[in-house]
């Protein structure tokens, strides 16, 4: 579904990712972990071209969206949702127009079909009566829960997750965890960067151990976790099991 | 005092001249703060597009020389040049000359204004709309600009404000506006105070009455912050 071929990716003189090649699966969960400035967050942002990167390619859909016009690159967008660490929702609108903004302004819906989807999404997550809410009068895990909702009424191919509760109290992380496992069991496909191992164990299809912008291992979760092989990844997990 | 009031404002309908002078103040400043607002917006857009985009290189640097040279002179200079340099016609209206002065005067303050108010906008919530599959325009217009707006509007409105005080000098350039009425009956009746102190105290009012509107309209737009 998503082919990534030699993906370099440069700040300035900085080389955050080295010559990524890596598949992306329909219907995988992805779980990508590391240390901080592995590029990992990086890595995903380039998925949806959030960065441009500056080398190698990226397939999603048959279609190179690296050597996409802006117009093709924002279409692709549209099949590729994307929830943000700090939630990122809109403000200055309702959670209804936060919802309902992108597919009626693309044209994808009528202003009542968006609305109309937009309720039932939120009665799943049980949000129904913060229709009418700002942003500002929810909590961090309710924030994140529409965030995701937002991405799901453009209703994505894939969804990437760049550290979805690392921005939340710990009491609210469990609610946002539980959608995301909802999700997982529907079949969604996901790449998801965390720091949540538990999350990883039990969702993940496949986790990835990034460092210093390579990928250095790779396996289903039960080896990853109980027989690395890497060191580095080894002295990773001692830190945070 | 009341006599002198009287031959400042009641005899021969002289609060007419008054009256006209104001409509004209407002029409100039008015007519000016929308030219300015149109061309701020214009170099704003090109001096926040030039950030990611490198083809804008030159249109940004000739926005920051203007910029530079608007901020640098004084308004009063810029208004004799544009009146008798440029618009050394004639028939040009004084009026006319004075909305493009102004209104280029102001462009370059507003520019900075909405630059500013455009980039104070968390980076995520453009992040957001892209990844949501809006274009780069659709997303200034629906997402960036709202939340910018609520940053620029109070500058803005002290700009607006600054502005109407600013065309007092626009008699030197033959615009009827309230402060050469003011001047001009002062020249009649051999006496100045009144007639400034009446022009005075009708800025001051217009003064007072755009920062009560400002307010309000400012906190009906903070809606969304509240809790």
């Amino acid at each position: 579904m998503i082919d990534v071929k030699g993906l370099n990716k440069h700040f300035g003189n900085h080389q955050v990712l080295k010559d990524i090649n890596e598949h992306i699966y329909k219907g995988e969960k992805v779980v990508i972990v590391g240390p901080s400035g592995s590029g990992k967050s990086t890595f995903l942002r380039c998925l949806n071209l959030m960065e441009i990167p500056t080398g190698g390619e990226i397939v999603f859909e048959g279609v190179s969206i690296t050597l996409a016009k802006s117009k093709e690159a924002d279409r692709v967008r549209q099949k590729m949702g994307m929830v943000f660490q700090h939630f990122n929702l809109f403000p200055h609108l309702t959670i209804l127009g936060n919802i309902s903004l992108a597919p009626v302004k693309l044209k994808l819906m009528t202003k009542a079909e968006a609305e109309q989807k937009a309720m039932e999404l939120l009665k799943r997550v049980g949000l129904e009566d913060k229709a009418e809410a700002y942003p500002a009068q929810l909590s961090g895990g309710q924030k994140q829960r529409i965030a995701i909702v937002r991405s799901l009424a453009m209703s994505p191919d894939v969804m990437l997750f760049d550290e979805p509760t690392s921005a939340l109290d710990p009491e609210m992380v469990g609610e946002v965890l539980e959608l995301m496992r909802q999700l997982a069991n529907e079949g969604m496909t996901m790449v998801v960067v965390t720091h949540e191992m538990g999350f990883a164990r039990e969702v993940a299809s496949r986790v990835l151990f990034m460092d210093e912008g390579r990928i250095v291992e790779q396996n289903e979760p039960e080896t990853f976790f109980g027989q690395p092989k890497n060191k580095r990844l080894q002295d990773f997990l001692s830190k945070v099991l | 005092m009341i006599d002198k009031l009287y031959k400042a404002l009641i005899e021969k309908d002289r609060y007419l001249a008054y009256l006209e002078g104001f409509k004209m103040t407002l029409l100039l400043s008015f007519l000016s703060v929308l030219l300015g607002a149109a061309i701020g917006l214009i170099i704003a857009t090109i001096k926040y597009a030039a950030v990611r985009n490198k083809l804008l290189a030159v249109p940004n640097f000739i926005c920051n020389a203007y910029i530079a040279v608007i901020r640098g002179t004084p308004v009063y200079v810029q208004m004799l040049i544009i009146y008798f340099i440029i618009f050394n016609n004639r028939d040009t209206s004084p009026l006319l000359a004075g909305v493009v002065c102004f209104g280029i005067n102001s462009s370059a303050y507003v520019a900075e204004i909405i630059r500013a108010g455009i980039e104070a906008v968390d980076a995520g919530q453009g992040e957001a709309g892209r990844s949501l599959g809006l274009s780069w325009m659709q997303t200034m217009i629906y997402i960036v600009m709202p939340q910018a707006i609520k940053n620029i509007l109070p500058a803005l409105g002290n700009e607006f404000i600054v502005l109407i005080k600013e065309t007092a000098i626009a008699g030197n350039i033959a615009v009827l506006d309230v402060t050469k009425a003011a001047t001009n009956i002062g020249v009649a009746t051999y006496d100045y105070l009144p007639p400034l102190l009446i022009a005075a105290s009708i800025y001051f009012t217009v003064v007072m009455i755009l920062t009560k509107l400002l307010r309000s309209f400012e906190r009906r737009l903070a809606k969304s912050d509240r809790r």
